[in-house]
């Protein structure tokens, strides 16, 4: 025990270790930072936790576009344990993400960023663009069908950045294709320049929360005042602040700890990420997904008018950015409370729909056709039930013109156009003719693809789409309507 | 010191043991509903296979009795007369009309063995054996005693004033092949009212001969106007 | 680089200050500070320049487009469009699967041909041709294009990016390599 007392002695007189982190450890925290300052300290165990995974996958993982798809399939199926490191990694990162977008969310509604905090702030965004990073090459590293394309999707967006656009590409993807170098780019980004970038920045960041402090609970009435606030601050704390250990750390520690078996919880269940299908970009049976931090992106970009697309896939971010880093010098000073800035309140409201809302969005695609409804989901019993010969001939058009790729039928289809249970309702059999024909509306014209026949035979099926289109009791005997062809009764 | 260090050690060797017990136990179990399946896509031919292919490729026109706009295949009716050559021969060149070639040499998605599988892998899901009495292709037969069947036993239903609709509409007969008539009347579509062929209909309580059932389809392809052949 | 102001305290070198000896050392510091500033900026750049270059090297594209066989001009049947697979020309040693690329032919009649990027002109996902309706589909945000390549719906900005083509001794050649681009804007 003696030895054992000596050597920590001798330790911490040659390194200062103990000295380093004992104010980490005993420097006060206001008494009011309760359960709302949990959420940076889990933001810092997930990125740990990244850490810790990913450099076991860096022991196994093949960084080469001809292998990579194949190690991590061997790293799920055959190393112990390897497809819970994987799920790890994958999950810890979403999570990560969350656990970051709230931090953010609180210290922006708090107004925590104003002064002496700035850079704090600043520095924190940083964070932000660098985990956003790590999470899009972070689904490069799978290289399947999904990193793929991904990155087909990045580079056509590089690719559009006026003048150097194309140049830029190639450098981004390692050459003019998607190929072995551009993983190795990427494979250095995830593993070496973005995690070396987060630790400098983290380590910036807690460095900027032990000179200025935890800041206190915003309390309507006390506004920041830079020329008095760190006195004032100082003062308060010395007279009415707690140790970070144990008085606030232990709710770091709870709510850290419900998080990781949260964590392992949701790995144990829901498996790893991928890898989807090999990365053989001639197999063009995909449906090519980002990962969920880029839903919102992903949806964005579908709904973007294509007059001003260009413009706003590369200037938005840039302005978004720009905006997050001007935040704390528009309002340097003054009040904290959310209830006395509400236009900050709905700022931040704005925001949090407006990426749910496009999430939502991208998670539907709506406006993605369903490859392969045309010969996977068939005519529903309802809407073949009592139809002439010409009908039901109206309905194989239907399916064999892939309009069911676009359009719904008894809940089944495409979102893309309108649902055409009851369209009948709503058209004409002239105006059927003429929409099909001609297109409209982000309908493609089908005129020169279907004959006379085909024509007459799908108008009269989408004629009969009525919801009080009468099925007949029993078959035979039951009065139908006419098919609306001009049938000339044929010699009999 | 010495009793004081063994029974520490002996307490963390203890909990370490355990935890890693637990650890192993518990992480490397891969009955974890999160792990990911060892098993890869189901063989050619097998019945998951033929299912997935069928579902993804042929149900959105070929379904159960009662659903699906074209001939359905989950149903037993078409297997008794559609031998596994036709159905080959079928998928692969496609029906004229509608069918679509389904070679990959014909710009469809399969190659020609996972066509043979697809049909055999179908017949033993729905089918069973053909019949054998009569032929799945279509050979013209005598258009003006099929006139006689159609008024007995088709008309009242699919005449020009009939009930459930005209087959002789100028645009349906343009759409569909003589081959493609010859399915449905031999098929029928029992679920929507249509018998078999070889079931009882109005003034045939048992059903078609082969030859009228010929019959009757060769009148009904001469009412097309312009005359054989049927293609959109 | 990090220059900073040199050591202004006298400890640690043994010298005893003072007078015009004083002035001599300060004079030679401020020598040696220079000399000592320029190496550092010398060796810098010269270092630094493989680096940049290492780092630029994909933007020279010292590979270039070639001419590519997609094979025999009977898989190309006239009035048919079909899909064809091909080797990137361009090439790096670690590709694998990754250099097989996709493509459509569209024959508009015999010795005319039409070939298609499988890149959506949006963002680049793999659209795929739909014969019946005679429409080329994407699945990722919808863009569809009509059978000679030209914008249909959704939100793609041109038609589908196409290769030049050329046959020789009965085989359809394209102009194949860089992922297509705005470069190929038409």
């Amino acid at each position: 025990m003696r030895f054992l007392a000596g050597a920590l002695a001798w330790l911490e007189s040659r390194s200062g270790l103990g000295a380093f982190i004992k104010p980490l450890m005993s420097h006060h925290v206001p008494r009011s930072a309760t359960w709302w300052y949990v959420f940076g300290s889990a933001t810092l165990m997930f990125f740990v936790i990244q850490v810790v995974t990913g450099v076991c996958l860096g022991t196994m993982y093949a960084p080469s576009a001809a292998e990579a798809w194949q190690s991590l399939r061997y790293i799920d199926k055959e190393v112990p344990a390897g497809w819970m490191i994987r799920a790890l990694h994958g999950w810890s990162s979403n999570a990560m993400v969350v656990m970051m977008a709230i931090h953010m969310l609180q210290v922006f509604l708090h107004a925590s960023y104003k002064y002496p905090r700035e850079l704090n702030w600043i520095t924190g965004v940083c964070l932000l663009l660098v985990v956003l990073a790590l999470a899009f090459t972070g689904q490069v590293m799978r290289w399947d069908q999904d990193a793929y394309w991904g990155l087909g999707i990045g580079a056509s967006i590089t690719d559009r950045i006026p003048v150097f656009g194309s140049q830029i590409r190639d450098l981004l993807l390692g050459g003019p294709i998607i190929g072995g170098e551009t993983l190795n780019r990427f494979y250095a980004l995830h593993v070496f320049i973005l995690p070396g970038a987060a630790i400098a920045l983290v380590g910036l960041h807690m460095a900027l929360i032990m000179r200025h402090g935890i800041s206190e609970m915003p309390r309507p009435g006390a506004p920041v005042r830079p020329a008095s606030y760190k006195k004032e601050y100082e003062e308060r704390m010395a007279r009415d602040g707690v140790p970070f250990h144990p008085d606030a750390s232990q709710r770091d520690m709870i709510f850290c700890g419900v998080c990781l078996i949260a964590l392992v919880v949701v790995a144990a269940i829901y498996g790893p990420f991928g890898p989807g299908g090999e990365p053989d970009p001639t197999l063009i049976d995909t449906n090519p997904r980002p990962d969920y931090p880029f839903m919102w992106l992903f949806g964005a970009v579908s709904l973007l008018p294509p007059a001003s697309e260009t413009f706003v896939m590369l200037v938005t971010p840039g302005v978004i950015v720009l905006a997050l880093f001007l935040v704390p010098f528009l309002g340097n000073a003054g009040e904290r409370a959310p209830s006395r800035r509400p236009v900050m309140v709905l700022a931040a409201a704005f925001a949090v729909i407006a990426i749910a809302s496009l999430t939502w969005e991208g998670l539907a695609s709506r406006w993605s056709p369903v490859m392969n409804g045309w010969s996977a989901l068939p005519t529903p019993a309802q809407f073949v039930r009592g139809r002439t010969p010409l009908e039901m001939q109206g309905a194989v058009v239907f399916q064999f013109a892939q309009c069911r790729n676009c359009h719904a039928l008894g809940g089944s289809g495409g979102q893309r156009g309108p649902a055409l249970d009851d369209v009948a309702t709503r058209f004409t059999p002239e105006q059927l003719t003429r929409q099909v024909q001609q297109g409209g509306g982000n309908m493609p014209a089908y005129g020169k693809n279907l004959s006379r026949a085909q024509m007459d035979a799908i108008v009269g099926f989408l004629s009969t789409l009525t919801p009080s289109y009468e099925t007949p009791a029993a078959i035979p005997g039951a009065m139908l309507p006419l098919p609306i062809s001009s049938a000339e009764p044929a010699p009999r | 010191m010495t009793p004081l260090f063994s029974a520490l050690s002996s307490v963390i060797a203890r909990r370490w043991l355990a935890s890693v017990a637990l650890l192993v136990s518990g992480v490397a179990c891969d009955r974890l509903p999160g792990a990911p399946s060892s098993s890869s896509a189901p063989p050619r031919g097998s019945p998951q296979w033929t299912l997935a292919t069928f579902d993804t490729h042929c149900r959105g026109c070929h379904s159960m009795a009662d659903e699906g706009a074209s001939i359905p295949l989950m149903d037993r009716s078409y297997w008794t007369f559609a031998s596994d050559a036709h159905v080959i021969d079928a998928t692969t060149n496609g029906q004229g009309g509608l069918m679509p070639a389904f070679l990959d040499e014909n710009g469809g998605p399969f190659t020609a063995d996972e066509i043979a599988a697809l049909a055999r892998g179908m017949r033993t899901q729905w089918g069973g054996s053909v019949a054998g009495s009569i032929a799945a292709t279509y050979t013209a037969g005598n258009a003006v005693a099929g006139g006689l069947v159609f008024a007995q036993s088709c008309g009242s239903c699919h005449g020009p004033t009939g009930t459930a609709g005209s087959l002789l509409d100028p645009s349906y007969l343009r759409l569909v092949s003589d081959q493609g008539l010859w399915a449905s009347t031999l098929a029928g579509r029992k679920a929507l009212g249509m018998p078999a062929w070889n079931e009882p209909m109005p003034g045939r309580p048992s059903g078609l001969t082969p030859g009228e059932a010929a019959d009757v389809v060769s009148w009904i392809a001469s009412q097309r106007p312009g005359g054989r052949g049927g293609a959109p | 680089m990090s220059e900073g102001p040199g050591h202004t305290g006298c400890e640690g070198c043994g010298c005893t200050g003072g007078g015009s000896s004083g002035n001599r050392r300060a004079a030679r510091r401020g020598f040696m500070f220079k000399l000592g500033g320029g190496l550092m900026g010398v060796g810098a750049l010269l270092s630094a320049l493989p680096v940049i270059g290492f780092v630029l090297g994909p933007v020279r594209r010292t590979q270039k487009n070639q001419w590519v066989a997609l094979g025999a001009l009977a898989k190309f049947p006239p009035g048919a469009t079909r899909f064809a697979t091909y080797m990137n020309p361009i090439q790096q040693p670690t590709d694998g699967e990754s250099i097989k690329t996709a493509c459509w032919v569209r024959c508009i009649s015999e010795g005319k041909y039409q070939v298609f990027a499988i890149n959506c002109a949006h963002l680049g996902c793999p659209v795929r041709w739909f014969e019946q309706s005679k429409l080329f589909l994407c699945p990722c945000h919808g863009g569809a294009y009509y059978e000679d390549g030209s914008r249909a719906a959704g939100p793609p900005p041109r038609g589908l990016f196409e290769y030049e083509w050329k046959v020789e001794q009965g085989a359809l050649l394209i102009d194949a390599g860089r992922l297509p681009g705005m470069e190929d804007s038409t």
